[in-house]
This record gives structure tokens, C-alpha cells and sequence, in this order.
């Protein structure tokens, strides 16, 4: 039960791998610009801190689950495999919560705070920051299960 | 002989240990349940309203109300929605601690409590970013999506709103602890077949 509790886990940390790597990447790649009324109007994900929070953060969860899925060859799994666990799901729900509310108001703007909407202008660069968003909600899901699956296995 | 009185002495000691550790989990839940509950009201009674001329017609003048609530916005929204809920989360967990120590499910009351406050941490967490970020775009606007600021119109709005995300912060804090500590107390739990073997 052990052994089919650890490849399950390894499986679904490849996954979540493979979630943020996308969310990072389409993320860092999501630029476009525009010209409206002789004003250029570029979007790039630097110039919003919350888009910048969301790379860091995937980036260290991504790379903590490759350190991870490495080590869990060598030992059997810890008991400080579920405090780091913990630690990365609480990150990466963190991450894409700011991002989400940024793309939200980017998106729909906020009629009361006088703030227009960019997503007519720049598609591109929403739609990639939309893909993004999608598989950074996917790692967060994935390594909630994760944690569930390290919490068994030290039960 | 020796040896097994003092194997006894020892699982006697390690049953005394969680006691300590009962009053300080109670104590930590009680501070996260004000800080939670803080950030809640505060954000949730958060409204600024201001009263601008627009226009003079004759000698009456023509006043515009502009309103600034929390409701506009939607990652203030789940900030008192999740906040709200980790509150009731301490609540229900102090209430169970002290009142119900004998509920139990198939021996995994200390699971289920472990299981709980990590959704509960991720889920403060999730609203307390949001609202952090959300707040730092109405302080500083942004400047390359011509987003103006709205601190400087709306000063007691954002004060407000910065002291209920100091507030869910500490409550963040708190509850990650707790929940360490949840976790802590399930794994150092003792388990029924590694008992001392006594001939």
C-alpha cells in the first residue's frame, strides 16, 4: 500500500511539474501592445506585481517538487515530506489567488474605481495570461492532493 | 523487571506530554479566531462615501455621491468570505476541543482536524494575497493600463482595508502554526500495536 501510495504521489508531482512549468511559461511569453489614438499600449506580465508573485511562486513550488520526486527515490517518505507540502500548496494557492484577482479586474475592469478593461486591446497577451492562470489553478488542485496523499502515507 | 518498569515510566510520561501542548493549541486558536474575525469586520463594515460638486446651476449646486465599498470589488469579496469562514473554523475547533472530546469518527477526529485546518490555511491565504494585491494596485494604480490610484480620494477606505490585511495576516500566521501543530500531534500520536512487549 505504501509502494502504490508513493508512485501515485510521484505521478501526480509530475504532473503539478508540468503544471506550473506551463503556467511560468506562458506566462513569462505573454506580451503584445497596441496602438490606440497614437499611444502605444504594450502589456507585459513585469508590469504587474501580481503576475510577477505568480511566477516566483510556481517557479519555487515547481522546483521544490522536482527536488522532491528526486529525493523520494533515495528514502522512504518523511515526515517533513508533509510540512514542505503544506508549505508549497499554501504557495501556490496564494499565487494564483493575487494573480486571478489582477486578471479579473484586467478583464472586466472596475466600473467604480474608474478603470477600463485592457483585454479589448491586447487579446494575445490575455489569452496566454488565461492559459497561465488555468494550469497554475490545476498545480494548486494537484497539490492538494499531493498533501493528502503525503498525509496518509505518514499516518 | 528493572527494564520494564521503566518502559512503563516512559509511556506513562508520553501520556502526559500533549497537556502542555492542549492549553497552548487552545490559546493560539483563540488569538487566530480574533484576528480572523477582526479582518472580517473590518473589511466587511468597510465604506467610504464622498460628496463632490459637479456643477452649479442657478444657486443650487448639483452634488455627485460616489461611494467606495468593499462589495466592488471581488477579491475583497472572498477576502471576508474566507476569512469569515476560517473563523468559524477556530470557533467550531475550540468548541470542540473544549466541549467535545469524545466525538470521534473511526479514530480520525485528529485527521480530520489536521485535514481541516490545512484547507483552512490554504484557503486565508488564497484571500489574503488577493486582497493584498488588489489593494497595492488602488494605492499605487498602474501606470502602463492608465489604472489611477484611488488611496488618495478614499483615504479612510484604505486605511481601513490595510488594517483588516495586517489583521488576516497575523491570522495566517497564526493558523499555520496551529496547523503544524495539528499535524504535529498526529504523527506523534501512539500507536496501538507498538506497544511494550511485558512477558
Amino acid at each position: 500500500m505504501a509502494k502504490i501510495n508513493k508512485i501515485f504521489s510521484n505521478i501526480l508531482r509530475l504532473l503539478a511539474v508540468a503544471a506550473t512549468v506551463v503556467a511560468i511559461v506562458f506566462m513569462v511569453t505573454s506580451h503584445d501592445s497596441a496602438q490606440v489614438l497614437n499611444l502605444t499600449f504594450t502589456a507585459k506580465y513585469s508590469y504587474t506585481p501580481a503576475f510577477k508573485f505568480f511566477v516566483v511562486g510556481e517557479a519555487i513550488a515547481g522546483g521544490y517538487t522536482v527536488i522532491s520526486i528526486l529525493l523520494s527515490f533515495k528514502t522512504l517518505f518523511w515526515r517533513i515530506i508533509v510540512f514542505l507540502d503544506m508549505v508549497a500548496t499554501v504557495l501556490l494557492a496564494s499565487s494564483i489567488s493575487a494573480a486571478l484577482a489582477i486578471a479579473q479586474v484586467g478583464k472586466k475592469g472596475s466600473a467604480h474605481a474608474g478603470w477600463l478593461p485592457v483585454c479589448g486591446q491586447v487579446p494575445h497577451f490575455c489569452d496566454r495570461v488565461t492559459v497561465a492562470l488555468l494550469a497554475g489553478f490545476a498545480a494548486a488542485v494537484i497539490y492538494f492532493v499531493i498533501l493528502l496523499c503525503s498525509l496518509y502515507a505518514v499516518l | 523487571m528493572a527494564l520494564q518498569n521503566e518502559d512503563k515510566l516512559e509511556v506513562g510520561y508520553s501520556s502526559l506530554q500533549p497537556k502542555p501542548k492542549k492549553w497552548v493549541l487552545l490559546m493560539l486558536r483563540l488569538l487566530a479566531f480574533f484576528a480572523t474575525a477582526a479582518a472580517t469586520v473590518v473589511m466587511g463594515l468597510n465604506k467610504e462615501t464622498k460628496t463632490l460638486v459637479v456643477a452649479t446651476v442657478g444657486t443650487t449646486l448639483i452634488k455627485a455621491t460616489l461611494t467606495a465599498k468593499f462589495q466592488h470589488t471581488p477579491a475583497f469579496v472572498f477576502f471576508v468570505i474566507a476569512n469569515g469562514l476560517a473563523s468559524i473554523h477556530n470557533l467550531v475547533m475550540i468548541m470542540g476541543d473544549s466541549f467535545g472530546q469524545k466525538l470521534d469518527y473511526k479514530g480520525l477526529r485528529l485527521a480530520m482536524i489536521a485535514i481541516l485546518d490545512m484547507m483552512t490555511v490554504a484557503l486565508i491565504s488564497g484571500g489574503a494575497s488577493a486582497a493584498a494585491f488588489m489593494a497595492e494596485l488602488g494605492k499605487n494604480g498602474n501606470s502602463h493600463a492608465r489604472w489611477n490610484s484611488i488611496c488618495d480620494k478614499y483615504k479612510t477606505f484604505c486605511d481601513h482595508g490595510g488594517g483588516a490585511l495586517i489583521a488576516s495576516f497575523a491570522g495566517l500566521i497564526l493558523m499555520l502554526i496551529i496547523s503544524v501543530m495539528s499535524i504535529i500531534k498526529l504523527l506523534i500520536k501512539p500507536k496501538p500495536d507498538s506497544t511494550i512487549v511485558v512477558p
